[in-house]
């Protein structure tokens, strides 16, 4: 205890002297000892170093030895060599330890507490000497052995000269560098894997063998959680649209023209700008001027943008959209494949003989059954009989009313031709054309019935008679005087029945007329509708009728109707029947041209559009799958109308050939009458402009 | 010869088969650029022929008329500058020059070429005319009550001679015809026709002639004068009508009928090598070859188009047809395949209702149409070689025949105009 307060007191005194050591210490270092951690550490470090320190912890000055023969002189001293053992050990002995040589070191000899006493009070120093144990007496300690322990009483570095504080090479600075590259050697952590990862693995893997933790078996299904995603859906989409929505139309983008800078050829001249300021606003075609701008930032605001924007919304709102359902069809699929018109040859192509002669509208042409004879019949009073292979006139029959119709009888024995003109009905007989045994037997044929007449009752809607001689000396033979004007004759297949109309005579328009015994019958007691035309069917005992909208089959032998088409057209102004007698084409005055197919419908199977004008007469052809329209255009239109043995199989229609301005309009009207040659594929016409044509 | 020598040069050999313009047949250079005109040029240089005597020469290479330079002739068949061309030439046809044009009536439908009798035409006033060269109708043959469609001459002379008529009415009339005494007279009448008759031809012994008619009938005659009326088991009643018009005609009735056409025959020929064979065209679209002896149709051919006329040529043993798709077909008669058409000809605007071979050329022909014009083509040659307007406008050409120098053509304009034709005799081998 005593010693104790000795060293306090010792310090105490001491400290006086230590004051400018540490108050040196302070100056260099600040106050770090008393604050471990610093606010203004980084400050500190931040900031230069002082210059005029004199302390320099790399550079350690030792003092200088004199390396002479007794320079070291621990050798000679006569140590202990028990090392660092309990010195107790060696209390009951006399000697404390060995020396070098294996010799015990005899324990000095000390005095007893008298001497201690002594001693202390006569050496001034004694209380800076311990006892050394293991030599056994007491040692005087050093200066810097004195400063070492008043080192560690004041918890401080024992070496004075140590620098805790050694200035920090900054590997890794606070300052933001250019190229953030580090120079520090990689550290090992970074390739070496990690102990501390390693042991917490084998801390699982030994719960794992122990049976600690069990892992999942096969069939784990986690538990369902027991909330549900209330704003999406399984999938996370947008919503289908709904059926009936429809998507606002897209504003329309902007183009050149509204740039701020457009192109110089956008910009209006002077003239249009001034156009356009004086069309009214619902007038002009744009509702903006181009304007260039230099920059964008000389742009003024929009000014109708609020009212474009509003007007929008009233478009999207008060504008009914209406779904408009596109077919995703390709439009050249939905064509036909017609064949080639090149493959449907023959077909008239080119005009190859005119007929001329006439001076007045040629409105009936007939060719006769050989093919070589074409009798035309014409406003101008005269029906003329031409040459079919040169276009020569043969005869000129002079009449006294116009000709609204001639026919060649179809039988090639009876050589006959029937004439309408005015309220007559003329036979004629062409004599020169024929040979003299033809000419005989149809003179023979068609004078039958004046013997006949005289026993049958007249029948006053037609009467039979004998022409004077001078008109019988030209070729008439017989004339059937009507009631009213006859617009067409049609004869039947077999040469001996003929029909004809006579529109205004309202219930006996349609009189069917018997060659060989000159009578007249009245098929009809009633019509319905005016009669248009009327024509026989070409292989059974049937009748057709057109009257304006209807076309009505009668069979003659049952008298009864059997069909009545509906053409769906306003007024029907010509009529032909295919020569098979299954179909049957009418042509009418508001443009149309309809096929119908009697096996399939009462309605048209096809209905062609393609005329400008009225159509004025249609034809088949006898022998080729053609027939042809014309109308007051002018043009003829040839098509190809293949019918198919095959009941399965639609007749085909094609169009072939136009044959464009045959005849010039006169009076609103161009072509009159289409008729075929019996055997060649050649078209005749007659037009309003007195010429007949030939193409072949 | 500077000029001759610019450009690039092909070398040609020239042969001819006319010796009287032959040259030495070696190879020579001449420019690529030449064309016929300039080839025709060196012949006549290399025969020194000067002046009036230059002749022009066509050129053939390959059978072919040269119609473009030689360098486009190569490009166009990609045959090299470097080989050898041999070319063939032969003496041009000068293009006909019209030499007249005689008046008629009516519309001339039928013309024959030119004999020592004079020409002979019919008609659709229905005469037949004779005219001799200073354009005098020396006869008018009537009789007819339709409008003639042929004409052929049988016979004849300076003085006088014979020659068949067909027409309308259905009839065929021989006529005989003295110059000295300016008569004629009808020897007789061929009956038999239902419908008029389009053409007639004599066969080469000259004893029998056919006819063909619209009533798709073939008849053959002989041309000796009957002296009595054949028997016609016809209605005696309208005989009876006819004889009181014409009481001294003595009708002759065929020796043979020929029936296969189904159409009206428009055209109808002998071959004049072959008494026995005939040829036949028609409306029914068919070229018939008919043996005559035998009564047989040999070779059918056909086409898709109406035939409107006919010709067979000796020296080419083709047959020429006009058509009414404004074609003109040329077909080999001995080949057995029914329709293969050996070579068309194209370049008339409408029917073409009459053609007619060269007599003296078997690569020349002359055809009519109803587009007005005659086109005298050489069938080597790709187009028609020279273009005839018949008449003013567009008349139609009725009938046409090529003699040795006269080329006959009548028509719609009631002309018949006559073209001196070079003769080509010469032109073949000489």
């Amino acid at each position: 205890m005593e010693g104790d307060s000795i060293v306090d007191s010792q310090e105490e005194s001491d400290n006086e002297s230590e004051v400018d050591k540490e108050e040196e210490a302070e100056s260099d270092y600040g106050d770090l000892e008393e604050d471990e951690i610093d606010p203004n550490f980084g400050h500190n470090l931040n900031e230069p170093l002082p210059e005029e320190s004199e302390y320099n912890p790399i550079k350690r000055e030792y003092p200088e030895i004199d390396p002479v023969y007794d320079s070291d002189s621990s050798t000679e001293e006569n140590e202990n060599t028990v090392g660092n053992i309990p010195m107790h050990w060696y209390d009951d002995y006399p000697h404390i330890g060995y020396d070098i040589n294996g010799k015990k070191i005899m324990k000095p000899a000390t005095g007893d507490e008298l001497d201690k006493f002594l001693s202390t009070m006569d050496d001034p120093d004694s209380w800076l000497s311990a006892h050394n144990y293991k030599e056994g007496q007491d040692v005087k300690l050093t200066a810097e052995e004195l400063e070492i322990i008043r080192r560690l009483e004041g918890n401080r570095i024992p070496d004075a000269e140590y620098n805790p504080y050694e200035e920090q090479v900054e590997f890794f600075t606070s300052k933001t560098e250019v190229m953030p590259l580090s120079a520090a050697p990689e550290p090992k952590r970074r390739f070496i894997p990690s102990k501390h990862e390693a042991k917490r693995i084998m801390k699982i893997v030994r719960a794992i063998r122990e049976g600690r933790i069990v892992p999942r078996k096969s069939g784990y299904v986690p538990p369902k959680p027991k909330f549900y995603n209330l704003w999406n859906d399984a999938e996370d989409k947008p919503r289908e649209d709904h059926v009936m929505h429809i998507a606002a139309p897209k504003m329309k983008l902007p183009t050149h023209d509204e740039s701020y800078n457009p192109p110089a050829e956008y910009l209006p001249t002077e003239e249009e700008i001034k156009e356009w300021n004086e069309m009214d606003k619902e007038d002009r075609p744009k509702n903006y001027l181009p304007q260039k701008y230099n920059a964008l930032r000389n742009v003024p605001g929009y000014g109708q943008f609020i009212q474009e924007r509003f007007e929008r919304c009233l478009d999207l709102y008060l504008a009914p959209r209406v779904r408009k359902n596109r077919l995703n069809i390709d439009p050249e699929s939905l064509i036909p494949k017609l064949p080639s018109p090149r493959d449907l040859q023959p077909f008239p192509t080119r005009l190859a003989i005119e007929f001329l002669g006439h001076i007045g509208r040629v409105r009936s042409i007939s060719v006769d059954p050989s093919g070589l004879w074409l009798a035309s019949g014409s406003d101008d009073k005269t029906v003329r009989i031409w040459e079919v292979a040169t276009g020569r006139c043969m005869t000129i029959y002079h009449l006294d009313e116009l000709v609204t119709s001639v026919v060649w009888g179809p039988n090639k024995e009876v050589a006959v031709l029937a004439v309408a003109c005015g309220y007559k009905i003329g036979l004629i007989l062409p004599e020169k054309l024929f040979s003299p045994e033809l000419t005989l037997h149809s003179e023979e044929y068609l004078k039958a019935g004046f013997s006949n007449n005289a026993t049958v009752e007249a029948n006053p809607k037609a009467t039979w008679k004998q022409p004077t001689p001078s008109e019988y000396e030209k070729g008439i033979r017989v004339w059937i005087h009507l009631q009213k004007p006859v617009k067409q004759v049609t004869w039947h297949r077999k040469g001996d029945y003929f029909a004809t109309v006579a529109p205004e005579a309202n219930n006996s328009a349609v009189l069917i007329h018997q060659l060989t015994k000159h009578q007249t019958q009245q098929p009809f007691k009633k019509n319905k509708g005016a009669v248009q035309r009327v024509m026989f069917h070409p292989n059974k005992p049937m009748f057709f009728v057109a009257t304006q909208r209807y076309v009505r089959q009668y069979n003659l032998q049952r008298q009864e109707l059997v069909k009545t088409m509906q053409t769906g057209v306003k007024w029907i102004s010509s009529l032909d029947i295919h020569p098979a007698g299954d179909n049957l084409i009418i042509g009418s005055y508001d443009k149309r041209l309809c096929w119908f197919d009697l096996d399939l419908s009462s309605k048209p199977y096809k209905t062609l559009r393609y005329h400008q004008q009225a159509i004025r007469s249609v034809a088949y052809h006898k022998r080729y799958p053609l027939f042809a329209s014309c109308a007051d255009d002018g043009n003829v239109q040839i098509f190809h109308g293949m019918v198919y043995n095959d009941l399965l199989q639609n007749p085909l229609i094609v169009p072939v050939k136009i044959l464009k301005n045959v005849h010039e309009r006169v009076e609103a009207l161009g072509a009159l009458c289409v008729e075929w040659h019996p055997i060649q594929p050649w078209l005749i016409s007659s037009g309003a402009d007195h010429t007949i044509k030939l193409f072949s | 010869m500077d000029a001759l020598a610019e450009g690039p040069q092909v070398q040609v050999k020239f042969v001819t088969r006319q010796r009287q313009y032959a040259i030495p047949e070696t190879p020579i250079q001449t420019p690529a650029r030449l064309r016929r005109y300039g080839l025709s040029q060196i012949i006549n240089l290399v025969l020194q022929n000067e002046g009036e005597k230059q002749k022009p020469f066509d050129f053939l290479i390959d059978g072919e008329f040269l119609r473009t330079s030689l360098v486009e002739y190569l490009e166009e068949k990609n045959l090299s500058t470097e080989n050898l061309l041999t070319i063939e030439y032969v003496e041009s046809m000068l293009p006909p020059t019209p030499l007249s044009s005689y008046e008629h009536d009516d519309w001339v439908s039928a013309v024959q070429a030119h004999q020592p009798g004079g020409f002979l035409t019919g008609s659709y006033d229905n005469h037949v005319r004779i005219w001799n060269k200073q354009a005098e109708c020396t006869h008018i043959l009537s009789g007819h009550s339709g409008a003639i469609k042929t004409v052929q001459w049988l016979t004849s002379n300076g003085e006088s001679g014979t020659l068949l008529s067909g027409a309308l009415d259905r009839s065929i009339l021989a006529w005989e015809y003295n110059h000295t005494d300016s008569s004629n007279s009808i020897l007789y009448e061929c009956r038999g026709h239902t419908a008029g008759v389009e053409s007639i031809s004599l066969n080469s012994n000259g004893d029998r002639f056919a006819s063909g008619s619209a009533d798709s009938m073939i008849k053959i005659w002989t041309t000796t004068v009957p002296t009595a009326s054949d028997h016609f088991d016809e209605a005696a009643e309208t005989r009876k009508k006819r004889k009181t018009a014409k009481d001294d005609r003595i009708f002759k009735a065929p020796i043979l009928t020929l029936a296969a056409h189904t159409g009206p025959v428009s055209s109808v020929v002998f071959n004049p090598t072959s008494s026995d064979t005939l040829y036949s065209a028609g409306w029914d679209h068919s070229v018939r070859v008919w043996d005559v002896e035998n009564h047989v149709n040999v070779a059918t051919k056909n086409c898709e188009k109406t035939v409107h006329a006919l010709d067979y040529s000796q020296l080419s043993g083709l047959l020429v047809s006009g058509h009414a798709d404004t074609v003109i077909r040329l077909w080999d008669p001995r080949t057995e395949e029914s329709s293969i058409v050996k070579q068309t000809l194209n370049g008339h605007q409408n029917w073409v209702t009459s053609v007619s071979w060269s007599p003296s050329s078997a690569y020349m022909l002359a055809s009519g149409s109803y587009d007005g014009f005659i086109k005298v083509w050489d069938i080597r040659a790709k187009g028609a070689l020279y273009t005839l307007s018949h008449g003013k406008g567009s008349k139609k050409v009725l009938s046409i025949d090529w003699s040795n120098d006269f080329l006959l053509s009548g028509g719609e304009d009631n002309q018949m105009k006559i073209h001196k034709a070079q003769d080509m005799t010469e032109r073949i081998e000489g």
